[in-house]
């Protein structure tokens, strides 16, 4: 017999009785979030950086004053192509991308109680991107916020690869001491889209 | 050796025990209050429990779902039965794309198989891209804790370590240094890697995608460069559905270290256009723990640390008193179901205060199966001379209460009278490094019976 069927063989002897898989209502975990705030303040806490702003032109400016010094950044926002030092067509391996400054990508989904932000392969080019980069800056509208990560995975379908990403990278592995800026990104930042100017 | 004799050795060093005592207990501190944010915390733990509970109760046929699915993802997949063909199988597919580099980032599974060492008698180098588990790596030792590997060494020690091997130069320790020298280090093992190796925290059957989470970033670093990224998972690590995921990610990283949610939750789903994508499925006894009615819910665990940071054995033990891949409670209940001779002492190495089941996740009894456990042990394994007698002359004692008055009157007496010497001698371990209480005049029987007395003559009076 094959490991396979080995393994399955053993199972079936061995597991219990069969129980129904519950049914689980969301709605018991709802305390009324204020998901704007409530963002904002979790994302902060676990180190990233929001900032409001009015409008997609001013994603431009706001870059400019937040990373000054950057030299090498891309954008995958339409209508960005002047924050585009290069093109992800000149990247023959994605190794090529280490000394990325700044990817800035656009969310469709973030959560509230833990700060995360939801970022699939439809978004960005190469898998590694939102790791490699230095510096991650994300664009999303107050709308894309929902409350806990069970709203999260309702919006959830299709995707490759997709990750959620809560704040910079971070260790506190020397005596427990954090440290930001482990493997991945070095900084976080939210460009928030206020709602009455969301179009 | 034994839990008690690997536990004196950690014990040599007072101070560190004491830190080590303490940071633990910070990291279960935050644990409560990030937990206690969360409305319906109690119940998001029951359906950890039952959603684990209902996956173990069909396990062959959600694995079925989802090797089918990761299949036409485009991943392949491989069944181990035991460690060594877990091994053989990972070794195989780096030689079938020649890779000599290979990166890991964390997981205990590999660490349960011992394959590093595997790999490396073989030729092939393999660096552990965690910070914790590289810093251990680099001292030659083992994980002390699930979640933060290098618990057990303090600055100096990382200091020491990153001079010899990474070229670095003196800090007094400093934390922000270090880490920064061990991501350039770890940026040039990313960049030059042939194939990559990860852990699983959640395989999902619905989708035959799966979920690894890191604070670091350093799964996906490895898993997006290389050519080849290989997936390890114990086949206990299966969820039915991906909306699960909603239940599981509120409640692991809350319960590691207090965080809302680890820093990257990467969802692999296909392999990347024109690279592979392998999942090793693992037994390794496994199976043979879900046929115990008794302990099959250790199968439950979602490895988050948690029990270790409240226990107050290992906190004071430390995680390599337990010699075995999983530390402290959760290990001690996991690991007599693989070699319960050599393990034995494991159960014994809790005060059975219950603390470990109040913070776990997915709510696993780990108190009474450490109980379970000791009956058994204590039925089939010869017990010390001293602890069978004692044990005898204590149960023929409990059982007579006016011998046990009797006794108790003597003892009392003893810690008022007996000279230390006495008190303290070898055969009570109780008496070692403790303060014996200063024995009551009256038991506690007494006292209240003589309130009760006075209270009634009061009244009648
Ligand atoms: S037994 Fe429970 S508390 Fe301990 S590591 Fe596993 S999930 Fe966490």
């Amino acid at each position: 017999m094959d490991s396979r069927s080995q393994i399955l063989t053993k199972i079936k002897a061995n597991k219990p009785e069969p129980m129904d898989l519950l049914h689980i209502d969301p709605s018991i975990f709802d305390e009324g979030l204020d998901v704007v705030p409530a963002f904002t303040k979790t994302l902060e806490a676990v180190g990233g950086n929001v900032c409001p702003i009015d409008s997609m032109e001013a994603v431009h400016s706001k870059l400019k004053t937040l990373l000054p010094n950057a030299r090498f950044t891309h954008s995958t926002l339409e209508n960005t192509h002047e924050i585009n030092t290069f093109s992800f067509d000149a990247i023959e391996r994605p190794h090529d991308l280490e000394d990325l400054d700044i990817l800035m990508v656009k969310s469709d989904l973030a959560v509230a109680e833990n700060g995360a932000v939801w970022i699939d392969d439809s978004k960005f080019p190469i898998r590694v991107l939102p790791f490699i980069t230095k510096h991650l800056v994300f664009v999303i509208e107050e709308k894309a916020i929902v409350p806990y990560m069970h709203q999260a995975y309702e919006k959830i379908r299709d995707f490759n690869f997709g990750v959620f990403i809560s704040g910079p990278s971070k260790t506190a592995d020397i005596e427990q001491a954090l440290v930001i800026g482990a493997q991945g990104a070095l900084s976080l930042t939210v460009l928030l889209l206020t709602a009455d100017t969301t179009p | 050796m034994s839990h008690p004799k690997l536990a004196n050795i950690f014990n040599e060093d007072e101070k560190k025990v004491d830190w080590h005592d303490k940071a633990l207990w910070f990291v279960r501190h935050k644990r409560d209050l990030s937990a206690h944010k969360v409305k319906g915390w109690e119940t998001l733990r029951e359906f950890g429990h039952q959603i684990k509970a209902h996956t173990l109760a069909n396990l062959d046929q959600y694995l079925i779902e989802f090797e089918k699915n990761a299949l036409s993802n485009g991943i392949e997949v491989h069944w181990a039965t035991n460690a060594e063909e877990h091994n053989k199988i990972v070794h195989r597919i780096l030689k079938e794309c020649q890779a000599k580099k290979v990166v890991k980032s964390k997981s205990m599974l590999t660490e349960e198989c011992h394959l590093n060492p595997f790999l490396e008698e073989r030729g092939i180098e393999v660096i552990d891209t965690d910070l914790g588990e590289r810093i251990v790596q680099l001292a030659k030792e083992s994980p002390s804790h699930i979640v933060l590997p290098a618990i057990h060494k303090n600055r100096h020690e990382v200091d020491d370590l990153f001079q010899q091997h990474l070229n670095t130069k003196p800090c007094n320790g400093d934390p922000q240094y270090l880490t920064q020298k061990a991501r350039k280090h770890l940026r040039e093992k990313f960049i030059n890697a042939d194939a990559a190796i990860t852990g699983v925290n959640f395989a999902i059957a619905e989708t035959g995608g799966f979920v690894v989470c890191t604070n670091e970033g350093n799964a996906d670093m490895g898993a997006h460069l290389a050519p080849v990224h290989i997936a390890c998972m114990g086949m206990e690590k299966l969820i039915p559905k991906q909306d699960h995921l909603g239940v599981f990610l509120r409640l692991l990283a809350r319960s590691a270290t207090g965080q809302p949610i680890t820093t990257y939750s990467s969802h692999f789903k296909t392999p990347a256009k024109g690279l592979k994508m392998h999942i090793v499925i693992v037994d390794n006894g496994r199976s043979e723990q879900l046929g115990k009615p008794d302990f099959r819910a250790s199968l439950h665990c979602i490895r988050c640390g948690a029990c270790m940071n409240t226990c107050p054995i290992y906190r004071r033990s430390g995680g390599h008193s337990y010699n075995y891949t999983i530390p402290g409670p959760i290990g001690s209940i996991l690991s007599p179901g693989k070699d319960l001779k050599k393990h034995s002492s494991l159960p014994f190495a809790s005060t059975l205060c219950g603390s470990c089941s109040d913070v776990c996740p997915v709510k696993i009894d780990i108190h009474s199966q450490l109980y379970k456990w000791r009956q058994i042990i204590t039925k089939e394994m010869k017990q010390p001379m001293l602890k069978r007698k004692s044990m005898k002359i204590m149960g023929s004692l409990f059982s007579n209460p006016t011998q046990f008055n009797r006794f108790a009157k003597f003892c009392r007496w003893a810690l008022r009278n007996l000279p230390k010497s006495i008190l303290y001698a070898k055969p009570n371990v109780w008496g070692k490094s403790r303060e014996l209480p200063k024995g009551p005049k009256m038991s506690f029987t007494e006292w209240h019976q003589n309130r009760e007395n006075t209270k009634r003559m009061k009244n009648n009076g």
